[in-house]
């Protein structure tokens, strides 16, 4: 009888409906005995009609002999869920293997049977065409109903696209563009570029609007070769039900994702940002009981006391002093807009307290009240907002709107140079004079204190000889970089003269990320010349149209987060004087790919020892400041959301993971080292120098994949070349 | 035509054990046996049976507080360190004589003997740590060491609420409770930032809760019994205990004694008396650990007033002061309260107008207010009102006893927890404490961060 309930629910589930309905008749005729305890009973539930407000269903049940033992009907009123906006709709591609569920093998196990505890769960799986998702309808009814309790949430077989599930890994909104479709779309094969043309055959705008084009769905490459993978291979099947679809489940999927996907399951949808977002704010304010950087330590203290010392001067002093003040004692080195950030800060804890940004008097100054006011994780910097700019920017840009993105862009860059790691990647990207105007009007107005009519010219020096310190050297600590790395064997600050350096690093640099510069502007140009030629009528070929920008912009989206990551790691390693905790700019696009990439990707590897190499790389640092527990603790809790076990026994792609092995090996090496024994007295800095040692390569890697990478990208949106 | 089959591979859950699951060849593995081990027969000593959820809590948990270890930290982690000294450098005898440090040991002896323990790895860590001279000494590794201690000891209530949320009838709410108690603020605040054991007491006292929701009694009897030797204050909850397991396990229901069970029960708690004072006893110092464990001269109040009746007594009492003052009410005042300038504050606290209060009348009141539900309990000695009893208990005690401390509310919101899913009335009862028990533990952190500011 319940069986009857149920699987008469699932039939009219299958028909694309997101809640079933109320049941307004139902009933079970019992034929035959069904059996000992064991036996297996097959059940078949048919929808017989559905229309705008009642669906009918049968089921009929037999026994192992195949004669039906008993047959149920079941009719539901499906008026109010008939317009459900989450109701699926079949494609024309669905219909033809529509309805997966209309026979479904049950099994019996024992008989005695009771509604609130049956358990359902997929033994098998539909035809080959559909199988990823007809396995994942199947499996989220297993999740439905795995909790035995929640019977009565079973809404529906049909899978729920969201954002999580592995085939439609999207980090901005989810376009049905990459989800429907499950055809492979290899990087090198021509055949990809339909999603550019289907974006630009079709009004550019309102498609950007409507199904936005995401980084992370070229990402998709990696994951529909891995489920082409499987495909080929049958073994592939049974493993995956006998891991009762862990995949999906989440034993690959890390406690993060795992989560969120439970809280999507049980309706909490809208509370899944409130609860990251204060989960994380709780973390970080746990961190900041912890040390930070130069924490009572006159006379110079550390960034805190630079922070606290620029808020100070902000609010007393005129703003063409603001980068001439006493330039000994923490003198301003940031564009403006940390200047206006700090003096809104400090204006209003002056508020609070004036004798915390008095001027001169308040330098050090550490009382409890001042330090719950500046409150921060750990070291203590504002990079967050320097990245949140950038990270918007490309949000602008993957919505289609180029403007703000090109002017948060700016704001990012004036908040911190470090931005401009990004630059040539973003710039290569848009290559448009509207954009370059934008540009350059968000720059004048943020210097505006500093140009005339309000200042002499000459008082716009004084921020850029602050900003670009080329005074300080080729590098200041041990960092993970070329120069630092190579240092041991090359003593290159005493070879060659410091304006020869700075020459020799500025072309290492333009070099190193001129390949992911050249395969944005020629993936734009190409994907140009595809669209003219295919759509000849619509578009002038003579006059670079808006219509054509956008395109191009669209289309080369894809390209922009592995070119960033290319750039600023280009710029981590061989620029001139370069900080440790600028390795966070590289992370960044790292981690916007990481987002899209699932857990036995490629992509997905190399993120998460990367970002685990980087914050090795700044242990000296994190040392420094007393956050060796914070450290410890965020690492090991960061992997463990990731779901991502370093020492996990390696499946595929041997070398890779042997090496990564290796890597870590040799962090826990030196971390226990580190714990047990000084460093001898000759070599006062040898477990930096190991520490530089051992992450400059895996920086040096990554800059090379990303390079590979982005080429590939760029390929598999543009073609190859060679174009007859 | 699409096909997909499905399973029923349990119809009760409940009844059907894993081994039977695996007779019918259903492929087990990890992510299968959440569900079915969840409700299944738990076998509670085997890792595997903790699904990927519960790790996940776990794993949260413990980051969470490992982040806490630089967090404010109150008298008593010098309190605890001093006591690993005592019982690492001194014999036994000497345990509670010793008054090198003011932080005098007053728990009992269970807790004497698991800082002994305690001591043995901290005297590998950090030598000083366990030097009885040492006086607060609070470098690092005795943050961290004692830190992780009271993390890993924690481990007892999570086993005990994870054994909670096995073969029951609602597991889903069951785990809810559970998780609310083993991430409850009230053990974030006490035992993670100020410094306490209480996660391991409180786990001592399910495993004794869970044993009676069992229809284990006999373990329940014992493990109170342990509860009681690590830390007295649960007295405040042994006349349940005492009703229910006389009259649920050692009556029958006509209400005959059961002589055997009664002195079966007897016995185990005996034995564990015997264990704890036996060799305090043979020394013949029981009245010196008696002086120790209930020091009646501390006064009504703690040193922060715990919100309870005491309290309102003690400001009506000043209210009162100070409007005979004010009119010049011809009164016979107490010179003595009128002299103690620091009224409150450890010491005995005397009233200047209303009648003084002695220990005996706050028993007295405590046992009349408690009489009224254990009655009840005698009544109908089942799970559900042994529960009830239990908070009621705590509750009482908190509101009338001697020198409460305000963490006892933790003796409160623990018990009514477990209740809290029984129906409407008494999920308001547990916001409403929770929410005010919680807020009452403030001063715990407040007080600290005051006097750093001005100090």
């Amino acid at each position: 009888m319940s069986l009857t309930d149920t699987l008469g629910s699932l039939a009219v589930a299958t028909k694309g409906q997101y809640m079933t309905g109320v049941s307004v008749d139902i009933g079970t005729s019992f034929l035959k005995p069904a059996g000992v305890p064991g036996d297996t009973l097959k059940a078949r539930a048919t929808v017989t009609g559905i229309g705008r407000t009642l669906a009918f269903t049968k089921v009929d049940f037999t026994n192992v002999a195949g004669d039906i033992v008993a047959y149920g009907h079941h009719t539901k009123f499906v008026g109010k869920a008939y317009g459900h906006p989450e109701n699926v709709k079949f494609s024309d591609d669905d219909l033809a293997d529509q309805a997966p569920f209309d026979s479904l093998n049950t099994r019996k196990t024992t008989a005695r049977r009771r509604q609130s505890s049956s358990s359902l769960r997929a033994i098998s799986i539909g035809p080959r065409t559909n199988q990823l998702r007809i396995q994942s309808s199947a499996l989220s009814i297993h999740s439905f109903a795995g909790s035995e309790t929640d019977q009565s949430e079973i809404h529906s077989p049909a899978p729920r696209r969201h954002f999580l599930q592995t085939d439609s890994h999207q980090w901005l909104k989810a376009g049905p563009l990459s989800s429907t479709s499950s055809r492979p779309n290899s990087p090198l094969s021509i055949a990809s570029t339909d999603n550019a043309e289907a974006l630009y055959s079709s009004s550019p705008r309102r498609t950007r609007r409507e199904q936005t084009l995401s980084f992370s769905s070229l990402l998709n490459h990696d994951h529909v070769a891995l489920a082409r993978q499987r495909k080929a291979t049958p073994a592939f099947d049974r493993e995956h039900i006998r891991s009762g679809g862990d995949v999906y489940e989440g034993g690959n999927a890390g406690a993060g994702k795992r989560w969120i996907r439970w809280m999507h399951r049980n309706r909490m949808r809208d509370q899944v940002l409130v609860c990251s977002v204060a989960a994380a704010l709780w973390i970080k304010w746990c961190v900041g009981l912890g040390g930070y950087s130069g924490a009572e330590t006159p006379p110079m203290f550390g960034d805190y006391e630079a922070q606290r010392h620029w808020m100070e001067l902000t609010n007393h002093l005129r703003v063409h002093q603001w980068y001439t003040y006493d330039l000994q004692y923490w003198g301003l080195d940031y564009p403006p807009l940390t200047a206006y950030h700090s003096w809104i800060c400090g204006f209003i804890g002056s508020l609070m307290d004036p004798s915390w940004f008095e001027l001169d008097k308040s330098r050090g100054i550490e009382t409890p009240g001042s330090k719950v006011f500046m409150l921060d994780s750990g070291h203590f910097q504002y990079n967050s907002i320097m990245l949140g700019f950038t990270l918007l920017a490309l949000d602008f840009f993957s919505e289609g709107r180029d403007e703000l993105g090109a002017i948060c862009f700016v704001a990012s860059l004036a908040f911190k140079q470090m931005a401009l790691y990004y630059a040539p990647a973003i710039g290569s990207s848009r290559l448009f004079i509207r954009l370059a105007v934008i540009t350059v009007a968000s720059f004048v107005v943020i210097f505006i204190p500093f140009l005339p009519p309000f200042a002499p010219l000459t008082s716009i020096l004084d921020p850029i000889t602050r900003i670009f310190p080329f005074a300080r050297g080729l590098f200041e600590d041990k960092v993970a970089n070329f120069w630092c790395a190579s240092n041991i064997i090359f003593k290159w600050r005493s070879w060659f003269s410091q304006p020869f350096l700075i020459k020799l690093s500025a072309a290492l640099t333009a070099l190193g990320s001129l390949p992911s510069a050249i395969d944005l502007v020629r993936g734009g140009w190409r994907v140009m010349d595809n669209s003219t030629m295919s759509a000849p009528s619509s578009v002038s070929s003579t006059t670079l149209g808006k219509k054509q920008e956008e395109a191009i912009a669209v289309s080369t989206l894809p390209i922009l987060p592995w070119a960033m990551l290319s750039c600023s790691m280009s710029f981590f390693l061989f620029s001139f004087q370069v900080h440790e905790k600028t390795i966070l700019l590289p992370l960044l696009p790292l981690n916007l790919l990481l987002s899209g990439a699932s857990n036995d990707s490629f992509a997905f590897e190399w993120g998460v020892l990367v970002n685990n190499v980087a914050v090795f790389s700044m242990w000296p640092l994190l040392k420094k400041d007393g956050l060796t527990i914070p450290y410890f603790a965020l690492t090991f809790f960061w992997n463990y959301v990731l779901g991502y076990n370093p020492f996990k026994k390696p499946t595929q792609r041997r070398l890779f993971r042997y090496l990564s092995l290796l890597v870590y090996a040799a962090i826990l090496f030196i971390h226990f080292v580190e714990m047990f024994f000084a460093p001898p007295r000759r070599y006062p800095d040898l477990f930096p120098v190991l520490n530089v040692l051992v992450s400059t390569p895996v920086f040096f890697f990554t800059w090379l994949w990303s390079i590979k990478r982005s080429t590939e990208v760029a390929w598999g949106i543009s073609g190859m070349g060679g174009r007859s | 035509m699409a096909e997909s089959a499905i399973t029923f591979p349990a119809a009760s859950l409940r009844t059907v054990s894993a081994s039977s699951l695996k007779q019918r060849d259903i492929p087990r593995s990890s992510k299968l046996s959440h569900s079915e081990l969840q409700t299944g027969k738990p076998s509670w000593w085997s890792l595997r049976d903790i699904s990927s959820s519960e790790w996940d809590l776990l794993v949260f948990s413990t980051v969470l507080k490992v982040l806490l270890f630089p967090a404010y930290r109150s008298t008593d982690f010098e309190v605890h360190r001093n006591w690993l000294a005592i019982t690492h450098s001194l014999p036994i005898s000497k345990w509670y004589y010793d008054t090198t440090s003011e932080w005098t040991l007053d728990y009992p002896p269970f807790f004497a003997y698991f800082e002994w323990l305690l001591s043995v790895p901290a005297s590998i860590v950090d030598k000083r740590m366990v030097d009885i001279y040492n006086i607060n000494y609070d470098s690092w590794s005795v943050i961290i060491f004692q830190r992780s201690t009271v993390i890993v000891t924690e481990l007892v209530l999570a086993a005990a609420l994870l054994r909670f949320t096995r073969g029951v009838v609602d597991p889903s709410t069951q785990r809810i409770i559970s998780t609310s108690l083993f991430l409850h603020p009230g053990f974030l605040i006490v035992d993670h930032i100020h410094f306490q054991y209480n996660g391991f007491m409180f786990g001592i006292l399910l495993w004794s809760i869970l044993s009676a929701r069992n229809g284990n009694l006999l373990s329940c009897g014992f493990f109170f019994a342990v509860l009681l030797n690590f830390k007295h204050i649960y007295m405040y909850q042994a006349p349940a205990f005492f009703i229910y397991l006389l009259r649920a396990f050692c009556m029958s229901p006509q209400g005959e004694l059961l002589f055997a069970r009664f002195l079966s029960l007897s016995n185990i708690v005996i034995a564990v008396f015997v264990v704890s004072i036996g060799p305090f006893l043979l020394m013949g110092q029981l009245p010196q650990l008696a002086s120790r464990l209930f020091p009646f001269k501390r006064g009504l109040n703690h040193a922060y007033w715990a919100p309870n009746a005491w309290a309102l007594v003690t400001t009506l009492d000043r209210i009162l002061l100070k409007y005979a003052k004010e009119t010049g009410m011809d009164i016979a005042l107490n010179a003595e309260a009128l002299a103690s300038a620091s009224r409150g504050l450890i010491g005995d606290t005397v009233f200047a107008i209303l009648p003084n209060v002695k220990p005996i009348h706050t028993f007295i009141i405590t046992l009349a207010f408690q009489s009224i539900f254990l009655v009840k309990l005698w009544k109908t000695p089942t799970y559900k009102s042994f529960l009830c009893a239990l908070t009621l208990c705590g509750y009482v005690s908190y509101m009338f006893g001697w020198h409460v401390h305000e963490k006892a509310i933790l003796l409160v919101l623990v018990p009514l927890s477990l209740l809290a899913a029984e129906n409407h009335a008494l999920f308001r009862t547990f916001v409403l404490a929770s929410v005010s028990g919680i807020y009452s533990l403030f001063p715990l952190l407040f007080k600290p961060a005051v006097r750093r500011v001005y100090e």
